[in-house]
């Protein structure tokens, strides 16, 4: 005897918003009465961000869903630009928790305002903004990415990427620190002295240093290499700034193409 | 309201009676609704409950009323009291609901989450005795559509 018929409908969708996306997703396949259930307005409501609708009144183009669930998954799926185009939201499927993508415009490149021979602003016909990075050649490397942790889910682990891709010519890429740090609890000084080696390139280098990040590529053609991860717990601990940075051995670089700063939850 | 202790008397769909504090019945707040609003003659009816769930959330109002118990004592009895066969599980749900005692409901509710939890479909079925009513096509449907979670 199937109990689930005796319960009120909203009793199981009561019990199923106490899941998570993914559990939901996958009790729909168990019978009908819980795939109409998973259907309901009530259990993808909770899964979307509190802010949700804060969020969705600063999309560059607004659209109109005809449910909840089909707006959780729009949002997973397709990834939207906010604040003018500054920044892209998504949601991570299996957690229903936010993800950003701070555009390369936003973030803060030495050397990349006003010195085209350094860095040039071009369309891409991969890239979610409309403009990305172009790293022609440069000897000081350095990209920072800041984003406000009362924005992001909240008892969260994120993971932070550079997302970006190489031209065929690349050149002295192998090599450089990256970090991420609470600017309010961290100075620039302490965080360099812990931050990670990564290597924008895959195969070619030789595995003479241990402990070397090496970029991953994406579903959606992008690569991206880890930049480091943080805990957000109450979302109040202020800023946080992500960076990658080769200033040391200022050998010269070139044939990057960044399009952002990606804050993902684990 | 008088200090004495005053008792009420009720009466389940199988029509056993039970007797009981009106201080530990108006958890339900439907009991303390009908107390409130002079509802109550001699003996409530609950239409809804029989004799051995309501014998259930007795003992856990009982409990939950007790003077000076420890909430690690609670937390244990909680524990204790939601492992039990999904039938039970669901008539307590069914009890709570029509009792309108929101903090036994949650409890119980929380449990059935707790079952439910990174489970396939077939293991949710076995827990709770469903009975798979697609067909096989329509199955791998919704597995096909909804790739990603099955991995």
């Amino acid at each position: 005897m199937d109990y689930f018929l005796l319960l009120p409908e909203g009793c199981v969708c009561d019990i199923l918003s106490f899941t998570s996306p993914k559990d939901v997703v996958i009790s729909s396949a168990i019978s009908r009465g819980f795939n109409s259930a998973a259907e309901s307005d009530v259990i993808w409501v909770k899964f979307l961000p509190d802010d949700y609708e804060d969020i969705i009144s600063r999309y560059v183009s607004p659209r109109i869903y005809p449910s909840k669930k089909e707006l959780y998954f729009s949002l997973c799926d397709f990834p939207v630009l906010m604040d003018g185009g500054k920044l892209s939201f998504s949601l991570d499927k299996k957690t229903g928790k936010k993800c950003f993508m701070i555009s390369a415009r936003e973030l803060a490149i030495s050397w990349g305002v006003d010195t085209p021979w350094y860095w040039e602003w071009i369309s891409h016909p991969d890239s979610r903004f409309s403009e990305v990075a172009h790293l022609k050649c440069v000897s000081w490397l350095d990209i920072r990415g800041t984003i406000g942790t009362q924005i992001l889910s909240k008892i969260t682990k994120y993971v932070v990427y550079l997302v970006f891709k190489l031209t065929k010519d690349h050149d002295g890429l192998e090599i450089a620190n990256a970090f991420v740090r609470f600017v309010n609890r961290v100075s620039n000084k302490e965080a360099e002295e812990r931050a990670s080696v990564v290597s924008l390139v895959g195969k070619r280098v030789r595995r003479r240093k241990r402990n070397v990040k090496r970029p991953r590529k994406r579903v959606d053609g992008w690569m991206e290499i880890e930049l480091g991860n943080f805990i957000n717990d109450t979302g109040g601990d202020g800023d946080i700034e992500a960076r990658l940075m080769e200033i040391t051995r200022l050998h010269g670089k070139g044939g990057l193409i960044v399009q952002g700063i990606e804050f993902r939850p684990e | 309201m008088s200090s004495s202790t005053k008792f009420l008397t009720l009466k389940t769909c199988d029509d056993k009676k039970f007797v009981l504090d009106e201080a530990i019945a108006v958890r339900s707040q439907t009991i303390k609704n009908m107390v409130e609003d002079d509802c109550v003659s001699n003996v409530i009816p609950l239409p809804n409950v029989d004799s051995k769930t309501m014998t259930k959330v007795i003992e856990y109002w009982k409990k939950h009323s007790e003077e000076g118990i420890s909430k690690d004592m609670l937390m244990d009895f909680d524990k204790a009291f939601v492992k039990v066969h999904h039938s039970i599980l669901h008539a307590l749900i069914l009890a709570a609901n029509f009792l309108n005692d929101k903090e036994m409901l949650d409890m119980m509710c929380q449990e059935v989450v707790d079952r439910i939890k990174g489970k396939t479909p077939e293991e949710i079925r076995k827990e709770f005795d469903i009975k798979n009513d697609f067909t096989p096509e329509e199955e791998e449907e919704i597995r096909k559509e909804n790739a990603w979670a099955f991995e």
